[in-house]
């Protein structure tokens, strides 16, 4: 899938494969990956700012970790992060939902507000 | 490197390095912040090697391969340097707020004390200094806004794009305010019976200077690189 298809997403995508635990930053891209059955296959530099940015906003946490000789920055979600991640899935699941009744007319109709 | 079947010369450089060095030169911030990122993408960079060789690449080959799933460094800049930008947009701010103050609170000092004491320090540099106080106080407010448009705020407004490149207007006209303070000072504690209490003031002042300006300095660099890139 297109990179610039995903941006919009992102922040969503990479608070999701932290809901389960911290993550340094080449996990994080193998998650989205496996998550999406391949499907997603982001640019890997562009998640590095995007991390950076979450973390300015209280999103996200980082702490260094040592791997042998090398030291590399674990990322975790925050309360807030959460509750960002909650919102972003009820947005997402309205969206979704408006494009299908639109794009297959005849589906499953949308319920009533 | 000719291990592996390709023609290398001594000059030739690994990709991961050339790459790191290729997007170190682009990017400009905040040396803590910028040396942060550089070292998580020199780390990612060197996972994805790792996990190609092990996927049974060879080395030069995985080094290829990660650099190009990586994204160009004309790909990837213009995000990192957007982040550096907002960081050094912060440090300026920072720099403003936390100065400002005690400068305005040491000017009024001064003045008021002036106004006490008959000759303390010349009238028209009173003045001037009023001007600045006023000037650099309303200056730090505009950077306290700034700091909490660009922290936890950002979770539910957008940041302005040019906000960077006011803060460094904002940070420059600062550091002129506090240069011309100096320099006001400095001259005043000449004429002033209590010289000490003033030149304190102008010691404090061209500190202030000396922090406020070169931060606003690279703060219009980065601005104007955002831009760009």
């Amino acid at each position: 899938m297109r990179a610039d298809r995903v941006r919009g997403h992102l922040d969503g995508l990479l608070m999701a494969v932290l809901e389960q635990g911290p993550l340094h930053g080449y996990a994080i891209i193998t998650a989205v990956q496996q998550r999406s059955g391949g499907v997603l296959d982001l640019r890997t530099g562009t998640i590095y700012p995007a991390l950076n940015k979450l973390e300015r906003l209280g999103l996200l946490t980082s702490s260094w970790e040592s791997v042998g000789e090398r030291r590399r920055r674990s990322y975790r979600l925050t309360d807030a992060g959460r509750r960002s991640l909650a919102e972003e899935r009820t947005a997402w699941r309205e969206f979704t939902v408006a494009i299908g009744s639109v794009l297959n007319p005849g589906a499953e109709p949308r319920s009533a507000i | 490197m000719s291990a592996h079947g390709r023609q290398t010369g001594p000059v030739e450089a690994d990709p991961v390095e050339k790459y790191i060095a290729d997007l170190t030169a682009v990017l400009h911030g905040p040396a803590r912040a910028k040396a942060r990122m550089i070292e998580e993408i020199r780390d990612g960079l060197t996972e994805t090697v790792a996990a190609h060789i092990h996927g049974g690449s060879t080395s030069t080959r995985a080094a290829d391969d990660a650099v190009r799933e990586f994204g160009t460094p004309e790909e990837v800049a213009p995000g990192c340097q957007r982040e550096l930008t907002i960081a050094q947009a912060r440090h300026t701010a920072w720099a403003v707020a936390l100065t400002a103050p005690f400068l305005t609170a040491c000017w009024y000092l001064t003045s008021s004390t002036a106004s006490g004491q008959d000759g303390l320090m010349p009238r028209a540099a009173q003045l001037l200094a009023t001007q600045l106080a006023t000037v650099v106080g309303a200056i730090a407010l505009l950077a306290a806004a700034a700091l909490a448009v660009t922290g936890t705020l950002a979770r539910r407004l957008p940041t302005p794009p040019r906000l960077p490149l006011a803060i460094a207007w904002a940070g420059t006209t600062a550091g002129v305010a506090m240069g011309v303070a100096t320099l006001t000072l400095t001259v005043a504690s000449l004429l002033a019976t209590d010289w000490p209490l003033v030149a304190l003031a102008g010691a404090f002042a061209a500190v202030s200077h000396a922090v406020v300006a070169p931060s606003a300095r690279a703060c219009r660099r980065c601005a104007r690189l955002v831009r760009v890139l």
